[in-house]
């Protein structure tokens, strides 16, 4: 449903340079995210970014699409005043969940890039596992793909579209309150 | 001779509660036994199942159900076991299907539950009794006005009969919805490691965590964060006073309501309620009619948190309706559905789910609160000292308010009725020595065969 949106070209060549530096663009975000800097981290976003995390509902593979119960739902879907809400939740140091301080880790591999019909606008795929420690031995973990359209300004890359899809179906954890 | 000293558990009058009830496996056994075997449960909403073969799954108790609105359209519940083996008939949570097939050997299922199919009967069965091995139906099924509920015990009181006074809240929910109440799609579901009863007495009576335990997401959301109200509930932002004029805490015979009366508060946590406010004021000349002045004025609007015992939740204002499934003493599921008025205007029903999952979905920006504290209640209970201390729901006891509607009520929402009236309630359904004990009432006397099937199913 969200491929629908993207506005995919036939594969054009996307040169070694911009592949190399999208690499090191998500890692970098991933540090900021695990080094809690939410306001640096608002900074890569476009202000006309949309980010999801749809529900991966466990329908028969010949279920019929349409059918009431089968409607899409988000766990995340949000535009950037959303995110920013989120982020300061986060800041307001009034969220005990995370004092003593939670450790996050996010690791980011296969990255696979295309272009789009946008010419500075590319589809980057990529999967994830990110981890949260707290206390002494509360961890808890998550693993999934990304689809993300990452944009080329004179600024830097930007986020401009997210899409998170998780392996689980209910959720394994005490929240989702995290950026992935 | 009960099980457990019941008089040690829940302290009724000095509002204690042993907290081994939220750790003791033994005590979880007779939960489900005398509880989740017994009480009318919720299993989802009319509207999730228009059409012939629409189905959904869900649990009562730990017990894996299927409800399915059959070709006939009569919508029944069966539980997911084959007949054969038991091996579960249906691995998806939802959909529309002809029948349900095992996995194992191939039996299938009709959706009106009969044994439709099974692989080689003619080689290997002589006659086999199909009759005798369709789906195990669900004892009781009902729905009220599009709410169903399932029962295992044959012998329980009706639905209508165990809802009691609560159906009349019930109905603020229900016969205000333009067009019918509409729960559209599939629940988040999230598992916390925590004990069943926390959450289900946190969302039906804590009023006073919200602004402490919630602190961070309460000082960026909704009325506070948008600088619409220094206050919401009646709290204020930096949980420094309290206004507990108007909104109530109501214990009935076996169900509790929390109100804030004031017909529009339900919104106060929204970001942009405006088009909902709206709503709710060209629908509640309506409402008046058809409910009276007091639920249309006071309690259509309000921030109202109906809790059905035992673990379903039905809360106008957040808008969604919740169940806690127990997994095991120290495991619950919750499941949150959001829910609309069928005749809202489309982009109203949007920011309504849009809330919900702001709010209370799985990444919600209050839900993720919740979880720590409950986990950690249920997981200090492991050390045996810890075990043998008593959790005190004593705030607000004695004093009553004013209420011209069923039940008791008890004033302000940082209050700790309702949670009181949990446990009683649960005190009373453990003791319970039938489905009638459960809502306070002596059995009608029953033919001796019902009461031998009641003894041999516990």
């Amino acid at each position: 449903m969200a491929n629908a949106e993207l506005k995919l070209a036939p594969t054009a060549p996307v040169s070694f340079e911009q592949e190399y530096a999208i690499g090191k663009f998500l890692s970098m975000e991933a540090r900021l995210l695990d080094e809690e800097r939410y306001p640096d981290w608002l900074e890569l976003l476009t202000e006309d970014i949309r980010y999801q995390i749809p529900v991966a509902i466990s329908t028969y593979r010949r279920a019929r699409q349409g059918s009431t119960t089968l409607k899409p739902l988000f766990i995340i879907d949000d535009g950037f005043p959303g995110l920013k809400q989120r982020a300061d939740r986060e800041a307001t140091g009034l969220v005990w969940l995370n004092d003593p301080a939670t450790r996050h880790l996010r690791i980011i591999t296969n990255i696979e890039v295309e272009t789009t019909d946008t010419p500075n606008e590319f589809l980057v795929r990529s999967k994830f596992m990110i981890f949260r420690g707290r206390r002494d031995k509360d961890i808890a973990s998550h693993a999934g793909w990304r689809e993300d359209i990452l944009r080329q300004t004179p600024q830097g890359w930007r986020i401009a579209r997210r899409v998170v899809h998780l392996i689980e179906r209910v959720v394994m954890d005490k929240n989702l309150n995290m950026f992935f | 001779m009960k099980k457990f000293n019941y008089q040690e558990l829940v302290d009724s009058e000095q509002a204690l509660q042993k907290r081994s009830i939220f750790w003791d496996p033994a005590i979880y056994e007779e939960e489900l036994k005398q509880i989740f075997n017994r009480c009318w449960l919720f299993l989802g909403h009319e509207s999730q199942l228009p059409q012939p073969g629409d189905f959904i799954r869900t649990y009562m108790g730990e017990d894996d159900v299927i409800v399915v609105r059959g070709k006939d359209k009569v919508i029944r519940a069966f539980l997911n076991a084959c007949t054969h083996r038991g091996n579960k008939v249906c691995q998806a949570e939802g959909g529309n299907t002809r029948s349900f097939t095992c996995s194992y050997h191939g039996w299938s299922f009709n959706t009106e539950g009969e044994l439709a199919g099974v692989p080689l009967e003619k080689e290997i069965y002589d006659n086999l009794p199909r009759e005798r091995f369709g789906l195990v139906p669900v004892a009781r099924l009902d729905s009220y006005k599009g709410l169903l509920f399932g029962c295992f015990s044959e012998s329980a009181p009706s639905l209508i009969d165990y809802l009691g006074d609560i159906a009349w809240y019930i109905d603020v929910v229900t016969d205000s919805a333009q067009g019918g109440l509409e729960v559209v799609g599939a629940p988040y579901k999230t598992e916390i490691p925590g004990n069943w009863k926390l959450p289900v007495e946190n969302a039906i009576g804590d009023g006073y965590h919200v602004a402490w335990a919630h602190a961070g997401a309460m000082s960026v959301v909704g009325a506070i964060g948008n600088g619409r109200s220094d206050n919401v509930l009646g709290i204020n932002a930096n949980n420094t006073g309290v206004d507990q004029s108007g909104a109530i805490e109501i214990v009935m015979n076996t169900h509790t309501v929390l109100t804030t009366l004031d017909g529009q508060s339900g919104y106060a946590l929204y970001d942009h309620p405006e088009p909902v406010l709206a709503h709710l004021e060209r629908n509640r000349p309506n409402v008046i009619e058809k409910l009276g002045e007091l639920r249309g004025r006071q309690l259509y609007g309000s921030e109202t948190h109906i809790g059905v015992f035992p673990n379903v939740q039905i809360i106008q204002g957040l808008n969604f309706i919740r169940i806690i499934h127990p997994k095991g003493p120290g495991k619950f599921e919750v499941w949150t559905y959001a829910m609309c008025e069928r005749g809202m205007p489309d982009a109203t029903k949007e920011i309504i789910h849009d809330h919900v999952r702001q709010t209370f979905g799985p990444a919600g920006l209050l839900e993720g609160d919740d979880g720590d504290f409950v986990e950690a209640i249920t997981h200090s209970a492991a050390g045996y000292a810890t075990r043998q201390m008593q959790g005190f729901l004593g705030m607000g006891m004695g004093r009553k308010a004013p209420w011209d509607g069923p039940g008791e009520a008890s004033p302000g929402l940082v209050n700790e009725a309702c949670q009181r009236g949990f446990y009683n309630q649960w005190r009373r359904t453990m003791e319970a020595d039938n489905a009638y004990g459960v809502i306070g009432q002596t059995a009608p006397v029953t033919p001796v065969t019902a009461v031998l099937k009641e003894f041999r199913h516990g």
